[in-house]
């Protein structure tokens, strides 16, 4: 199950495992953002790279003008994934 | 174990059922299930995508063998790719040069301590093998 909802504070909050079947539910929510916003990992288990396609295109196209995502709470496995695949270079990760 | 999925990213909820009674049958870490659904996914999803035009069933198979788990799919009827032989992704590239194309591929060698590919007979067999402890 995975679930991609924006909080109260415009937080992106994302949960569950966000795998190749969930891509079109995320674009659905991060299409939307046009300003710099924090997307919440906290309860998010799993990213397959499909899930970090989503979050890179979203990077590129904020970028252009000159807003980013911010990244929090992921865990040590979701870190990992991020490390491997240079993120840490392109994201702001807390 | 071994079990055929109809090449459908909708496939992936019963293809992580399937991961998940394997973990827990051969008492494994979250560590490794993490790596085992990352690498299954990442090759399942890109069988799908590069081996088009039929509707030949994958099968995935899981192996716990000594210090190591062996992770195969097996795709039939389909042109040859050896992803063994994709050049390694540039990390270091700014945001403006990134691309999707081929992150996958470059996870599962970080992830993975060796990948086999066999192709016979129109027959693709990958093979992974990652380390336990």
């Amino acid at each position: 199950m995975f679930d991609v909802t924006i909080s109260d504070n415009g937080e992106i909050l994302l949960s569950g495992r966000f795998d190749a079947s969930q891509v079109e539910k995320a674009k659905s929510i991060f299409n939307k953002i046009e300003k710099s916003s924090t997307v919440d990992f906290k309860d998010l288990e799993y990213i397959s790279s499909a899930g970090l396609g989503v979050l890179l295109m979203t990077q590129k196209r904020l970028n252009e003008s000159g807003q980013r995502l911010k990244l929090i709470n992921m865990n040590k496995h979701i870190w990992d994934v991020f490390h491997y695949a240079g993120f840490n270079n392109i994201f702001e990760i807390e | 174990m071994e079990k055929k999925f109809k090449r459908d990213v909708k496939s992936l909820d019963k293809i992580f059922d399937y991961i998940n009674h394997f973990v827990l049958t051969s008492q494994l870490d979250d560590s490794i299930s993490f790596s085992i659904k990352f690498v299954v996914e990442e090759l399942f999803t890109n069988m799908i995508k590069y081996n088009v035009g039929h509707e030949n069933d994958i099968l995935i198979s899981l192996k716990k063998n000594g210090q190591h788990v062996v992770v195969e799919l097996v795709d039939y009827d389909v042109e040859p790719f050896d992803l063994t032989k994709v050049g390694d992704l540039d990390i270091t590239k700014p945001l403006e040069r990134r691309e999707v194309g081929g992150l996958g591929i470059h996870l599962v060698k970080k992830m993975v301590d060796r990948i086999n590919y066999e192709y016979e007979n129109r027959t693709c067999r990958i093979t992974v093998f990652k380390n336990l402890g």
